[in-house]
């Protein structure tokens, strides 16, 4: 217990550790970067005066250990500060966008993943046939395609030559009434954007795991199960896919933290407002407490994830045990 | 080819003259205002011709013009606007402190033949300091391509070429050294990098060893600040008044943070920007704006490129927007007077999220393009002539006064009677008063200039009188631009950041409804408009 204890100790330390590392480059390195807020402001009618009062109004006119500590006291308190570009608080253009992120990357790693892995394990047991081929040859299309490409052209079929799929946002304008219509709206502006995000996303999946289930199912302890007289079935549910499944594990958590940045090209091509285009406008526009707040937010989930990653591990890898370590 | 352009071109612009003049128009037709956003170039286009969006402002793609402009639906329009696209030299830096290589390098570039490739001749060639729409701008004579007239000009100022065809300095044995023109990048600004290409190679064909350099925007800006260049592009969104040519090509601007980014210090242009920066009356100003653009054309501290033109489309089924050579359709007059049959919803795509509905810090053009709508200022500007018109003041009178032997602007607003705040509140002098004041007391920086030389503001009954510490013209358009706020939410406001939702009230003929971030911003006529 004590092994265990410990472990886990060590693990949340190192994690700290990692966040205020990461708490901290976000501080200086926005502020190395060349420019400041105000340099993205090209109109001849603002002054240097004008100038220098905006960035007043921002708080840079102070020390840098006080905007520091301003900083670190803000990101601890999940208060963000405002945002330069648009002088709201930060939280609240993050809670405004973040469900979006989430409903549309979320369900789309899902699916990509849950597919992804259904055709490569059906890859690597009809190894040679056509079913193999097949998959091969999808994954590698739909791994190769940009997205750019695949979505305007979903986006030009579906939505406008035949149109089946609303061409833009997350809702109708004006939207419709009462919270099942809502709900019905909602799933249908989403249709489009997850579903090309699935077909662009399933194939890495599926040439992953058709790869790793190959070398699995080539193992000297495959071939026993078979001897034994197990079902085909249960050896490659069983055996063959738990003993592929830990990697898995650990590419779907690494992943998840992706959801939190966002898709830009997805996001811009079916104008939805999330993470995405936010996190890309606060650091080309130098929008420091809002860019600092979404990569803050994003090492936390990373950091989270790869906790959770671990937890798992522990589920499903029979091998994995603390009593054992000891 | 060349014909067929202009015919293209010229096909496109509005009839002049047809439109109702200002004083017809009335409360609108129109009875909710949708500004959809939608972000992507091509899902604008899509939208507009499936019929979701009715209006689509700033086209700037030359395919999606060509494809607009077959499609019978909708009604392409095209003004000449304020976008004016320069390349910038830094004269603080041999060789571009001479002024023959300057002069020689305004008729190397083949402006033409840019506008002609790059924008299918959608832009104009640019030949002024001003952009095209402004009424201030004087054109140069010389404004054509002459490569053999640059190189004659050089050598009669002693330049030679080496061996390899590369200038050298009169008096000097070495050719110029290798330079280098900051862009932005293709990924970014393709029809910028693009362009760059063509200058640089205009430049080397003139014996000039100069080569791109593609850098983040931000990257640029900062080094520009830095004045750690030799030449650059870069383009403006520009206005009516000359105020750019001081904040260009004043001695004062060559400051950090400030925009005379090439350094001209030039005695005789910085008396002339001073006259005209400080004229008294219109007049004044006219004539100072032309000695300052007579003195860049002999100076030329950067060469103007190209101006973009201004491109819209409407949906055919609407009738009576007001467009003008200047103003496409996409402006608060037109939706005074569009009218549909059947229709009473009118959908304006967004480009952009319009992230802060708050008058007093929005900054972004889409920001703006939802507020003028509901707010409104003491002037407009005449969309025929861009002259000033009398909006919510009646009529103005500019004085100089001479108070402890300094002269004075003293301008007079009589407040038109009968304007209500969307409230219900009746809108007058002392709204005005508590405008300008609470914009002078919290420096907000984005009116800061606009109102930092207002000595003082009296009003009484429905007459407003502003002093200010200095003389100037400009004053006019600095205060009568200014948009007006409600003094009662003035008087209660604690932050001028945070404007509550149910405060943004103005006297325009649409009031804010509802804005659902990512998706839309829902405006509804103002049955209390003042028009009637």
């Amino acid at each position: 217990m004590n092994t265990l204890n410990n472990y886990w100790l060590r693990r949340v330390l190192s994690s700290l550790l990692v966040i205020a590392v990461v708490l901290s480059l976000n501080f200086f390195l926005f502020r190395l970067m060349p420019g400041d807020p105000t340099g993205s402001l090209l109109d001849p009618r603002f002054s240097p005066e004008a100038k220098q009062e905006l960035l007043k109004s921002y708080g840079l006119d102070k020390p840098l250990s006080q905007q520091f500590f301003m900083y670190v006291k803000q990101m601890l308190t999940f208060r963000f500060g405002i945002s330069f570009m648009s002088q709201r608080p930060v939280w609240q253009e993050l809670a405004e966008r973040l469900p979006n992120t989430l409903l549309l990357l979320f369900p789309a790693l899902l699916l990509s993943a849950v597919l992804g892995t259904l055709l490569g394990v059906a890859a690597a047991k009809g190894r040679g046939r056509l079913t193999e081929k097949a998959v091969l040859l999808s994954g590698a299309i739909s791994f190769s395609f940009p997205s750019f490409f695949v979505q305007l052209v979903l986006l030009l079929l579906l939505a406008h030559a035949f149109p089946i799929f609303p061409l833009r946002g997350s809702l109708s304008v004006p939207p419709p009434t009462g919270f099942w219509n809502l709900l019905v709206d909602r799933a249908w502006h989403m249709a489009l954007p997850i579903a090309s995000l699935v077909l662009l996303g399933f194939g890495s999946w599926a040439l992953y795991v058709r790869n790793l289930m190959v070398k699995v199912l080539g193992e000297d302890f495959i071939l026993l199960a078979r001897a034994k007289g197990l079902r085909e079935n249960e050896v490659l549910w069983g055996h063959a896919f738990r003993t592929a499944l830990p990697p898995i594990v650990t590419i779907f958590f690494l992943s998840l933290p992706g959801v939190i940045s966002g898709a830009v090209i997805t996001e811009t091509v079916f104008s939805l407002h999330g993470i995405g285009k936010f996190l890309l406008d606060s650091v080309l526009g130098h929008d420091y407490p809002a860019a600092g707040a979404a990569f803050y937010l994003m090492s936390l989930v990373t950091v989270i994830c790869n906790l959770l990653a671990d937890v798992v591990y522990t589920f499903v890898d029979p091998r994995i045990s603390f009593r054992r370590l000891r | 080819m060349g014909l067929a352009l202009l015919l293209a071109v010229s096909l496109l612009l509005p009839p002049q003259g047809k439109a109702a003049p200002l004083d017809e128009l009335r409360r609108p037709s129109i009875d909710e205002l949708y500004f959809l956003i939608i972000r992507d170039n091509d899902a604008q286009l899509l939208a507009l011709e499936g019929g979701q969006i009715d209006l689509l402002g700033d086209i700037a793609r030359f395919s999606d013009i060509k494809r607009l402009s077959d499609d019978e639906r909708v009604k392409l329009y095209l003004a000449e606007g304020y976008h004016a696209f320069f390349l910038g030299l830094n004269l603080r830096r041999s060789p571009w402190d001479r002024a023959e290589l300057r002069q020689s390098l305004w008729e190397a570039v083949n402006r033409r033949q840019i506008v002609r490739d790059v924008f299918g001749g959608y832009a104009l060639p640019l030949f002024s300091f001003l952009p095209p729409a402004s009424p201030y701008t004087l054109v140069a004579s010389t404004s054509d391509f002459n490569m053999k007239a640059a190189r004659e000009r050089l050598r009669q100022k002693g330049w030679r070429w080496s061996k390899r065809g590369v200038l050298i300095c009169p008096g000097e044995d070495k050719p110029l050294p290798k330079m280098k023109l900051l862009t932005p990048t293709a990924q970014v600004a393709p029809t910028t990098a693009e362009i760059a290409e063509r200058i640089c190679e205009s430049m080397r064909s003139l014996g000039i060893p100069i080569e791109t350099e593609p850098m983040d925007f931000s990257m640029m800006v900062a080094r520009l600040d830095r004045r750690d260049f030799d030449a650059y592009v870069i383009a403006w969104e520009l206005s009516r008044d000359p105020d750019s040519l001081y904040a260009f090509y004043h001695s004062s601007m060559d400051v950090p943070g400030g925009y005379n980014i090439s350094g001209i210090r030039k005695p005789d242009l910085d008396e002339a920007l001073e006259s005209l920066k400080y004229a008294a009356n219109e007049a004044e100003a006219r004539l100072a704006a032309e000695k300052v653009q007579t003195l860049l054309y002999e100076y030329i501290p950067q060469v103007p490129i190209y101006s973009r033109y201004h491109i819209a489309a409407l949906q055919n089924e609407w009738q009576g927007a007001i467009a003008s050579l200047y103003m496409t359709p996409d402006n608060t007059y037109s939706l005074l007077s569009l009218r549909h049959e059947n229709k009473k919803a009118f959908y304006w795509c967004l480009a952009e999220e319009p992230r802060n509905l708050n008058p007093l810090s929005a900054s972004s053009a889409y920001e703006w393009q939802v507020l003028s709508v509901i707010y409104e200022s003491l002037l407009a500007v005449d969309p025929f002539t861009l002259e000033d018109v009398p909006w919510l003041a009646e009529s103005w009178r500019l004085d100089t006064v001479s108070k402890g032997g300094k002269e004075k602007t003293r301008i007079t607003f009589k407040i038109r009677e009968g304007v209500k705040w969307q409230d219900g509140s009746p809108f007058g002098a002392s709204d005005v008063k508590a405008t300008i004041e609470f914009l002078k007391k919290s420096a907000i920086p984005r009116y800061f200039d606009s109102v930092k030389d207002v000595e003082r503001v009296e009003a009484a009954d429905n007459t407003l009188t502003v002093t200010f510490s200095g003389k100037s013209y400009w004053y006019l358009h600095q205060i009568g631009g200014l948009p007006m706020l409600s003094a009662g939410v003035l008087s209660s406001l604690k932050d001028w950041r945070r404007l509550p939702e149910e405060d943004i009230i103005g006297t325009g003929p649409f009031s804010f409804s509802k804005y659902k971030p990512g998706e839309y911003v829902k405006l509804d006529k103002n049955e209390l408009y003042w028009r009637k």
